[in-house]
């Protein structure tokens, strides 16, 4: 009885002494609680929401401390979202409109440009016409094609900073291990099947010569552009002359126009079903991975280690192969195989400028500001993503994490000018998500092909009816 | 839930019931009052922070909303929408699929489990059993899903490089359409049966056990002994755990959403993934409403079923 | 002797207890694996994750990972928040809980059933559907982008509230019966007889609610929009890298090292869990 009754004495002041604690503790931490020790919150700041994983606490501190030593009057907040996908971070930014307190500038790439600019976006037009003696360099710096991807209707919605086209890294040590001399730039399709053939002979069964990620960027799409054919019908836009006369050489502006169209479906097109029975093909052979969804996290283990050959991926790759502990001379990178053409893909990004910003004027100097070549270099020190400035893609920038042929980036654009962006109407979620979900059940097996792109056309009309 | 409570486990009663305390007016106010404050903060709380937001995508539901523009009136026709969209009812198919096969599962093996260790052995032992079989539910699900996701690569994966050993050849876990759906239940129950079984645990522990040497006494044994006479003990906790797995279970998320993006096709799709699709990757804010009210009714009308059909097969002492 | 005899017969109708024992630890070994593969991959250098067969004790051990993750993100900082917020929603859930879970069943009042069945509704209701209104409100409150904004919307806990109604009506009546025939009123009862035995299911609620708010990520991504209230599953993110192309050591140290807090209360907790569960699960 008495031990019972000492017992809950106890229990109740270790309880009160819990409960006091408890609020001392909340008293003590009630700026935390509420946000109030965050300085310079609500305080008209200019708000700019960046993808969290592409730029960690440090690039957030240098940007906001470069753009301070610029516009010392000009009051900046950067959010960094911490979203696992873009679909994660345009969760956060929705809502964040949905309830009046939209950022000034959201950072977005390919996926949502014309998304956007047809619901969100400011073109930066009159702003670019203002400053065009400013921007002279920029322009001069960044091929034309990564420029018009960033237009729509005729108009430029985004200054991009960042691109990464689809090119082939190779693993040099599996590349001796089958015998096979490291690809010719202008290397087919064939080639590439007997490379990965020679690669399969050559190793044991802990291997599969070509892995890639069913994704819109780098998935299928990059087979539709070497095959000649687009997964809907690509066109441009009328316009963009203003830009084009002011900014580029007749030989650069050959071609160019107000921005990529993407309307009608053509998922039954002979050629996307050729390029889906190639697939399938390598997949049947054993030299090919079968489509997984979601992001490449496990694709950089594989390939550093020897387990897989080739994979399609951009520049942002040299510093994840570096950061995986692979050597600069352990892997290189070619052109993405001739098949009927030898186009590529890329997705870029950048800055675009909300309608509902109240602050048009700074957000227009930060977007100046976050393209110019000094920030860009201060940002981009480790490779996890190709610069949209060419004159940043240096030897010295490469030495550490290689690849050797670093130039391929780059002349990826500039050699071949009719490399274009992923198709990403304003539709873009619902194309994506037909086109991943279709491609899962296409490449099941060789006969599954026919049908499943049936589908897709089915599934890519109506989506493509929809008004966003 | 009925009113009349029977603890399944109480000390000896007396054979007539203590006479009845005198109610006056005063306690019954008292006891009111009592109600009132202690129910404010929860009732709040729920009023605040669920009630209106249900009501909210209610509204939603019978809008087109883009978030971007105004919501224009869109009557009954985002359900209608929703009843014709060939992926929203897959999605539903697929979760009533995974709920079945995953509450099932969830609930064997840890019944099976709970029974083994419920048996003689060490006391530390049990305590580290106990412990491991509970440890997953530690762990968040979206990175132990991309742990996962590796494990069961096709071609690279731990899982089947284990199972060539055995001379098995290489099974597309997270790629085909059919072994996809069982991935996705299996890496879910792994991590989720710990609860169930940590219940199981619970309950075996107040089965009294004079019941079970009655029982072999009278000649039950092993499989027959837990069948017969266990089983009925322990529906009380089975009621609670299949109710409280169900209703997470219809909800499932993470788990394909890391592993297979609700692929391939959409095998794996589930209603919560087509919510979040439709409203922040597609802008259809009033059909993924739509979706969510439908998939609320549907939660609650299997668990009233659970519960009506709980008053059959559950037996209390 | 009569040991002898009691193991004997059991052996004769179920599976000999070393085959028992040997089945369990099998499961074990299955439950934990991938929990095992994490922490060793944690430990080994990248060019070493996946190898085949894993190996699972690292040849070359390194913490290099861990100090990766303290350079990469502000860990101090985002475990300051996360235990804030857990704790403190751990603690709210325990009174709302505790006290919701009394009235239910120890207490006469209106709309008893209807009230009870609603708090249990609120379980049923997907996380996604509610968010972009959940925002709005918390927005009129000012409570966007601040920490408790995390906090107070998760005080009502149904599930919490199930238990511990569970747990006061395995209670046996008598005792308060005996209380009310001395002249104690509700709250008297409430607080001398009832609240005192009431530890072990609240530790359930604590245990379970920290369980779940520490590794919670889309109410924390939508709803915090400063660096300085991630907690720490946000912050784990940007470990990945852009595109994916963070090293995967760094990644599953994070995730190492989020887990330990988790681990830590579910040992110390344990015990009253398991009490506490084993009164609340069969009554009902």
């Amino acid at each position: 009885m008495t031990d019972s009754l000492t017992r809950r004495t106890l229990l109740r002041y270790g309880a009160y002494g819990a409960g006091a604690a408890a609020l001392a503790g909340t008293a003590a931490s009630w700026d935390r609680l509420t946000g109030a020790d965050i300085p310079g919150r609500d305080d008209g700041s200019l708000v700019v929401a960046t993808l969290g994983p592409a730029y960690g606490p440090e690039a957030v501190r240098t940007l906001t401390e470069g753009f301070k030593e610029v516009h010392p009057d000009i009051k900046l907040r950067i959010n960094a979202v911490q979203a696992v996908d873009w679909s994660d971070f345009f969760a956060k930014i929705l809502t964040q409109i949905a309830a009046g307190t939209a950022p000034d500038l959201v950072y977005v790439a390919t996926e949502g440009v014309q998304l956007f600019a047809q619901r969100l976006g400011v073109p930066l037009d009159d702003w670019v016409k203002r400053d065009a003696g400013e921007l002279r360099e920029y322009f001069s710096d960044v091929h034309p094609s990564l420029v018009e991807s960033m237009m729509y209707e005729g108009s430029l919605y985004q200054l991009p900073v960042e691109f990464n086209a689809a090119d082939m890294y190779l693993n040099n040590q599996v590349l001796k291990r089958a015998g096979a001399d490291f690809p010719a730039a202008d290397w087919t399709r064939d080639d590439f099947t007997g490379l990965l053939r020679d690669m399969k002979k050559s190793s044991g069964s802990q291997f599969t010569p070509y892995f890639w990620t069913n994704r819109l960027w780098g998935g299928v799409v990059p087979w539709l552009f070497a095959n000649d054919t687009n997964l809907l019908s690509e066109s441009k836009a009328p316009g963009g002359g203003w830009l084009w006369d002011s900014f580029y050489p007749a030989a650069a502006r050959q071609g160019r126009g107000g921005g990529f169209r993407w309307t009608t479906p053509q998922a039954t097109d002979a050629r996307v079903e050729e390029a889906y029975d190639y697939l399938a093909s390598l997949i049947q052979e054993g030299l090919c991975t079968r489509p997984e969804g979601g992001n490449g996290q496990n694709l950089i283990g594989v390939f550093s280690t020897g387990r897989v050959g080739v994979t399609p991926a951009g520049g942002f790759w040299a510093g994840g192969l570096h950061l995986a502990g692979m050597k600069a001379d352990g892997f290189d990178v070619q052109y993405f195989p001739r098949w009927r053409t030898q186009r590529m893909q890329y997705g870029a990004a950048g800055y675009a400028l909300l309608r509902t910003s109240k602050r048009q004027e700074e957000a227009w100097e930060f977007i100046k500001y976050a393209a110019r070549k000094d920030t860009l270099t201060r940002l981009f020190e480790t490779n996890q993503t190709t610069p949209a400035r060419r004159s940043m893609l240096t030897a010295d920038r490469y030495r550490e994490t290689g690849p050797n042929h670093w130039q391929v980036f780059y002349d990826t654009l500039d050699k071949f000018p009719n490399t274009g962006p992923i198709p990403a109407p304003p539709q873009v979620a619902e194309v994506e998500q037909v086109l991943l979900k279709h491609t899962g059940t296409a490449l099941a097996s060789r006969r599954s092909v026919a049908p499943a792109l049936r589908r897709m056309q089915s599934d890519l009309e109506k989506a493509m009816e929809r008004d966003v | 839930m009925t009113n009349t409570q029977i603890p399944a486990v109480r000390p000896p009663q007396p054979a007539t019931p203590p006479a009845p305390a005198p109610r006056t007016a005063a306690r019954d106010r008292g006891s009111r009052l009592l109600a009132t404050l202690f129910l404010a903060p929860t009732i709040v709380g729920i009023v605040v922070f669920t009630v209106v937001p249900i009501i909210g995508s209610v509204v939603l539901s019978l809008f087109h909303w883009n978030v971007i523009d105004e919501p224009s009136f869109a009557g009954a026709a985002n359900y209608g929408e929703v009843f014709t969209d060939s992926t929203v009812l897959v999605s539903f198919r697929n979760t009533l699929v995974f709920m079945v096969f995953a509450v099932a599962l969830q609930l064997v093996v840890a019944l099976v489990l709970a029974l083994a260790v419920n048996g003689r052995m060490p006391v530390w032992l049990r305590s580290v059993f106990r412990s491991a079989f509970f440890f997953p539910l530690v762990l968040s699900a979206a990175s132990i899903s991309v742990v996962m996701k590796y494990l069961f690569n096709q071609d690279f994966g731990v899982v089947n490089w284990v199972l060539g050993l055995v001379g098995v050849a290489p099974v597309p876990w997270l790629t085909s359409e059919n072994a996809a759906m069982a991935t996705v239940i299996l890496v879910y129950v792994w991590q989720q049966f710990g609860f169930s079984f940590l219940l199981f645990v619970g309950g075996l522990n107040n089965i009294p056990k004079e019941i079970h040497e009655a029982a072999s006494l009278d000649g039950a044994t092993g499989l027959r002994k837990h069948l017969n006479v266990t089983l009925p003990l322990l529906s009380p906790t089975l009621l609670v755990a299949s109710v409280v797995g169900i209703i997470n279970a219809l909800q499932v998320f993470e788990q394909p959403y890391v592993l297979t993006n609700g692929g391939p096709g959409d095998a794996t799709r589930t209603v919560v993934m087509v919510i979040y699709e439709s409203a922040f990757e597609q802008l259809r804010f009033g059909e993924a409403s739509a979706v969510g009210v439908l998939l609320f009714v549907l939660i609650m009308a299997v668990t009233a079923l659970q519960f009506r059909l709980s008053r059959r097969f559950v037996h209390y002492q | 002797m009569s040991q002898a005899t009691l193991s004997l017969s059991r052996t004769r109708h179920s599976l000999a207890p070393w085959a028992r024992i040997a089945a369990l630890a099998v499961c074990a070994l299955l439950t934990l694996g991938p929990v095992v593969w994490t922490v060793s991959t944690s430990l080994r250098t990248p060019a070493e994750a996946f190898d085949l067969p894993p190996k699972i004790i690292p040849t070359d051990p390194s913490l290099e990972a861990y100090s990766g993750v303290f350079d990469q993100i502000d860990v101090w900082l985002l475990a300051l928040n996360s235990t804030l917020v857990t704790a403190l929603i751990a603690v709210g859930q325990m009174i709302t809980a505790g006290l919701a879970g009394y009235a239910f069943a120890r207490l006469e009042f209106r709309f008893k059933k209807p009230l009870f069945g609603l708090v249990l509704a609120t379980m049923m209701v997907p996380l996604q559907v509610t968010i972009v209104p959940v925002f709005l409100v918390l927005k009129s409150m000012g409570l966007t982008d601040t920490l408790l904004g995390l906090i107070i919307p998760a005080f009502p806990t149904a599930f919490g509230t199930f238990l511990m109604r569970q747990y006061f009506l395995g209670m046996p009546k008598d005792l308060g019966e005996a209380a009310m025939l001395d002249g104690c009123g509700p709250w008297r009862i409430f607080r001398s007889v009832y609240a005192p035995l009431a530890a072990p299911g609240l530790a359930i609620v604590g245990v379970l609610a920290f369980n779940y708010h520490w590794n919670e990520f889309f109410r924390p991504l939508i709803l915090e929009t400063s660096g300085q209230n991630y907690t720490l599953p946000l912050g784990l993110v940007s470990l990945q890298g852009n595109l994916g192309t963070g090293s995967i050591s760094v990644v599953l140290a994070g995730v190492v090292l989020s887990m330990i807090p988790a681990v830590a209360v579910f040992v110390v907790g344990q015990r009253p869990l398991r009490e506490g569960i084993t009164s609340a699960g069969v009554n009902r």
